[in-house]
């Protein structure tokens, strides 16, 4: 009875998205379009074409100056300058990097470096508050709002109930990453809540460097605690080693759920679930609008995800593991199955 | 019930009525079902087939991953809201290519393994077979991963579904057909007494009076027909009469006092004392119009008034249910049984301070004023949020009932003083028991039609309609208030009733359960349970009608009974033991609604039997009290107790269900109403060594 619920609130998640747009006034035309200056890092992806997408749909003129790093972070001082120069009437910051480097920490930016009297907004920054890009996602105290691109932890956790219960969740992660702390203090209370306990190891730790090689020791004591899956937290470290961590999983016959989409997509981990991109970019184009046309203060502007999340399924690891997800589930998630049948 | 004298026209015109309603009426919805049958067949296959495809693709696509049939997760959850929102599917399964059932939902899989295993599953195309296994209309998909087949999905169908909607739709024509029909006699009964049969009795008693020489009274002038007219004109003539009788006798005078020959003056004196001896004129100097009150006519107002109470009958603990979710630490059971409790309170108490009132204020603005409560009552409980507002409208709705009765009662006591008082009680009884009928089944169609709360509203409006029928037609014929009736000790001494052990033994052993079976089983019990079986409130409201019809059948019998056989304590006796052990039966026949339709027969059977004995019974054994205090103040008393019994049944029903659940909640109740009722048997036995009297009269 309860995972019913807690599927047809998954499902809630995923149909009901809240699209927040409908009955915003539309801007007179003929009026000058707004000018914003976009900061890319990797080239044109969905969510720039979802903020663009936005402004057409909802008929707002804007004008958009498109800048692309091309991962080269070298180049974001002259992109803060040539804003400026430019005077445009917002900026849209692409990724952690762009964000940190164009925005500046949110306690003390400085004005010569960074973007501090055009209101800007933000995508794709996993960790806005580990970044320091805010305070907190409440608001951002300064001329800045955004949006992140991950899935609640709640929902994270009732999804991962939703393909088994479990008493026992484990996890792998790097010490020195500050926001895995974060991560394991925020697991442990909603362990409390959701009734779970969280069995999280440390790799080790050699001159000052997380050791990719203890991981697999580290995931099989997981194993041992108990634990009937692996949660694999955005982690850069993590990331780097997911096919270490991953594989690790399968060998220990743990299954494992990603927060993030390389380790479901590119590697071994068995399912997860993330944000995508297209609607993150319409969701941040949203908040830009309430900055621009009704001249809401930035700061006022909390910062968060899209509702609609996308669920994904590492089918070649599921069949290895013989672990097959409900059929609830599996009709709201996106199938990874390079040998795909149907 | 009788009809007397009028009977043959009304049988009549009844007969019409049955055949002017019911033809069109018939034909109508014989034609609209059959419609309705030939859309729905199609449909029913459509859907089945819309929810086999989307199950079998949604398998499908998961056996293409690789998942194998049998090791498929979480199917009951993947199946179960597909049963919930489609009542109509009764199964959904899933079976392997040699047709061994993997999953189901909805029936055991024993019933459809033997069929699936002996079918040629192969055969199954891709657009499925349809086939009837027993009860069921089972369509197979195939299931396919990758080229290979690699089971079926099966969506069962009820084959009777279309049977059981259509007989649902059918019953529900039927209750609104025989409402129609109830009501369309209340109103000929009406129309015919107060403009047919009324003003002719009136006019024979007149004209009974003027053969025997008194014409005092006049007709008042009727309605504007042909009984009308024939009252002007004999008011006319006898206004002629009274006219010419007095210019005679102004001229007698003139003789008497002008006239010298005494011998004349003598003459015309005998004449005149002659004249006024056989003759009988108004000595008020014109003839008076007579004035006749009728039991029948408030019957009307008083059917519609029960009506609209009653049209809430069979959902009103449900509503209350609805509600409670705003009560924190309230059983939900209690929570429900409340509304209906403080109803009977609130009549209990109102009751005999409304018949102190209507001595006072008469009838007519009585009943108006009980409107008032009543209309306001059942308005803001079609409105109430939560349970202490619907508390407080139901007893506030309860105050305007029992005004509006007593109004009735006190209309029609007074109007049959004269006359026959069992046939006033007669009215009375029946009026309250066809809208019982009526209102009831009609009130469960139009709550599943149109909802709950609006169902209050039609309540209202039925008041309201009463009490103008009242206001208008009460008008002339209200009795002077204040009529002086040497007033009767109070109620210090109908305590003292109370030592009267037999009319003890009565009331709390025969009396109280039986109107606590009354309401904690049938108005609260019954409702709640058949509502947790998933059944509908037109359907619930059908099976509580059983009640008063088992009643309406049983009475005469009973009374006849009683009659013949002077038994009347043994009679009540019996009635309580067969009600007792009728709420027994779920606990026997397990629960479900064949051993509620027992019990409320028997229960039916059990107040048709015990009823009037037990009225008849009380002058019996209390008739030096009946003598000091008055018939009427010691029927009013038993009724003030036995409504105790009215209060307490659902609250004691309320609290048994957290203790046994539903079922053993009306055993408990009948417990407890079959030991009283033993009691009474017992000591009803002792009843014979007393002092006795012949019943004078009939309560009323």
């Amino acid at each position: 009875m309860k995972r019913r619920h807690l599927i047809a609130g998954l499902a809630g998640l995923g149909i009901g998205a809240a699209n927040p747009v409908l009955a915003q006034p539309r801007p007179r035309s003929g009026e000058k379009p707004f000018r914003i200056y976009m900061a890319l890092f990797r080239g044109w992806e969905d969510c720039a074409q979802g903020f663009k997408d936005y402004f057409v749909n909802q008929g707002i003129p804007v004008e958009l100056i498109v800048r692309d790093a091309g991962q080269d972070k070298s180049k974001l001082a002259g992109f803060v300058a040539e804003a400026k120069e430019m005077k445009v009437d917002l900026v849209f910051t692409w990724g952690t990097t762009v964000t940190q480097e164009m925005l500046g920490p949110w306690d003390k930016p400085d004005p010569a470096r960074h973007i501090t009297d055009i209101p800007a907004v933000f995508a794709i920054v996993s960790q806005p508050v580990g970044a320091k890009v805010v305070p907190d996602l409440v608001s951002s105290r300064r001329n800045v709002t955004g949006t992140t691109y991950l899935v609640p932890l709640e929902t994270q956790m009732a999804l991962i109930q939703s393909y088994r219960p479990f008493s026992v969740l484990g996890m792998v992660y790097n010490p020195l990453e500050p926001a895995s702390r974060i991560t394991i203090d925020e697991l442990t209370a909603l362990g409390r809540q959701l009734d779970f306990r969280l069995e999280a190891v440390p790799v080790d730790v050699a001159d000052g460097k997380p050791q990719p090689t203890s991981i697999p020791a580290k995931v099989a004591e997981v194993k041992a605690a108990g634990a009937l899956f692996l949660y694999i937290p955005p982690d850069t470290f993590i990331n780097v080693n997911r096919d270490v961590l991953t594989g690790a999983a399968l060998e220990a016959g743990l299954p494992s759920f990603a927060a993030a989409e390389n380790p479901v997509v590119n590697s071994k981990a068995m399912f997860g679930a993330v944000c995508r991109y297209y609607p993150v970019g319409q969701l941040t184009a949203y908040k830009a609008e309430q900055i621009l046309v009704q001249k809401r203060a930035p700061a006022d502007i909390p910062i968060d995800a899209p509702k609609r999340m996308a669920i994904m399924i590492n089918m070649p690891v599921v069949r290895a593991l013989g672990f097959y997800p409900p059929m609830n589930l599996l009709g709201l998630s996106e199938v990874i199955d390079p040998e795909s049948r149907p | 019930m009788k009809l007397d004298s009028s009977r043959s026209l009304l049988i009549r015109l009844f007969a019409l009525a049955v055949l002017v309603l019911v033809t069109p009426l018939s034909i109508l919805s014989l034609r609209a079902l059959g419609e309705f049958e030939q859309g729905m067949v199609p449909e029913l296959d459509k859907k089945a087939a819309a929810i086999g495809r989307d199950v079998a693709g949604q398998v499908s696509r998961a056996l293409g991953y690789g998942i194998p049939v049998d090791r498929l997760v979480g199917v009951d959850e993947f199946f179960s809201p597909m049963l919930e929102a489609n009542p109509e599917i009764r199964y959904l399964a899933i079976t392997d290519p040699v047709g061994r059932v993997k999953f189901i939902n909805g029936v055991d899989r024993d019933e459809l393994e033997p069929h699936y295993r002996s079918a040629d599953m192969n055969a199954v195309g891709a657009d499925g077979v349809k086939s009837s296994i027993g009860a069921y209309m089972d369509l197979a998909l195939p299931l396919t991963a990758g080229q290979t087949v690699a089971g079926h999905v099966h969506v069962g169908f009820d084959q009777n579904h279309i049977a059981t909607r259509l007989s649902d739709i059918l019953a529900d024509v039927a209750v609104v057909i025989v409402s129609s029909l109830i009501i369309a006699f209340e109103i000929l009964l009406f129309v015919v007494f107060v403009n047919v049969t009324g003003p002719l009795k009136l006019l024979r008693d007149l004209v009974n009076r003027a053969g025997h020489g008194d014409f005092t009274h006049v007709p008042t002038s009727g309605s504007d027909d042909e009984v009308g007219r024939f009252l002007r004109a004999v008011q006319g003539t006898l206004r002629q009469l009274d006219g010419r009788y007095r210019q005679l006798m102004a001229y007698v005078d003139e003789v008497r006092s002008g006239h010298f020959d005494k011998g004349v003056v003598a003459k015309v004196g005998d004449v005149a004392d002659r004249i006024n001896f056989l003759y009988r004129f108004s000595p008020s100097g014109k003839p008076e119009p007579m004035v006749e009150r009728r039991a029948t006519d408030i019957r009307l107002a008083l059917f519609l008034f029960v009506f609209a109470e009653e049209l809430s009958r069979s959902f009103m603990p449900l509503f209350a249910g609805r509600l409670a979710s705003s009560v924190p630490n309230v059983p939900i059971d209690l929570v429900m049984a409340l509304p209906i409790a403080l109803f009977m309170a609130a009549i209990a108490i109102a009751s005999p301070l409304a018949g102190q009132l209507a001595e006072r204020v008469g009838p007519r603005r009585l009943f108006l004023i009980g409107a008032v409560p009543a209309t306001i009552g059942s308005l803001m409980t079609a409105a109430s949020f939560g349970m202490f507002d619907l508390i407080l409208w139901r007893t506030l709705t309860g105050f305007g009932y029992a005004m509006a009765t007593m109004a009735c009662q006190s209309y029609i006591s007074h109007a049959v003083k004269s006359d026959r008082r069992a046939q006033g009680l007669g009215v009375y009884v029946a009026a309250v028991l066809t809208a019982g009928i009526g209102g009831n089944a009609l009130g469960g169609v139009i709550a599943d039609r149109i909802g709950l709360r609006p169902t209050f509203v039609v309540s209202a409006i039925l008041v309201v309609l009463a009490a103008m029928l009242v206001s208008r037609l009460l008008s002339s014929a209200d009795p002077a208030p204040g009529e002086d009736q040497p007033r009767p000790p109070g109620g210090r001494h109908l305590l003292r009733l109370l030592r009267n052990w037999r009319f003890t033994v009565l009331m709390v052993f025969a009396a109280v359960p039986a109107k606590m079976a009354l309401t904690g089983y049938l108005f609260f019990l019954v409702p709640v349970t058949l509502s947790q079986q998933g059944w509908e409130v037109a359907e619930i409201a059908r099976i509580m009608v059983l009640y008063p019809l088992v009643m309406v059948a049983v009475s005469p019998l009973a009374a006849r009974l009683a009659d013949g056989l002077g038994w009347r304590a043994g009679q009540v006796a019996v009635g309580g033991l067969i009600g007792g052990v009728g709420l027994l039966a779920p606990l026997l026949l397990g629960g479900g609604p064949l051993s509620i339709v027992v019990s409320i027969t028997a229960l039916g059977v059990s107040h048709g039997m015990s009823a009037s004995p037990q009225l008849a019974l009380l002058p019996d054994l209390c008739w030096t009290e009946c003598r000091r205090l008055g018939n009427t103040r010691v029927l009013g008393f038993s009724r003030f107790v036995e409504r105790l019994g009215s209060v307490a049944g659902p609250i004691l029903a309320a609290l048994f269900i957290p203790l046994w659940g539903m079922s053993g909640a009306v055993a408990g109740l009948g417990v407890v109403v079959l030991s009283m009722a033993v009691v009474f048997a017992i000591a009803s036995a002792a009843y014979g060594s007393g002092p006795h009297i012949e019943t004078e009269e009939d309560p009323a």
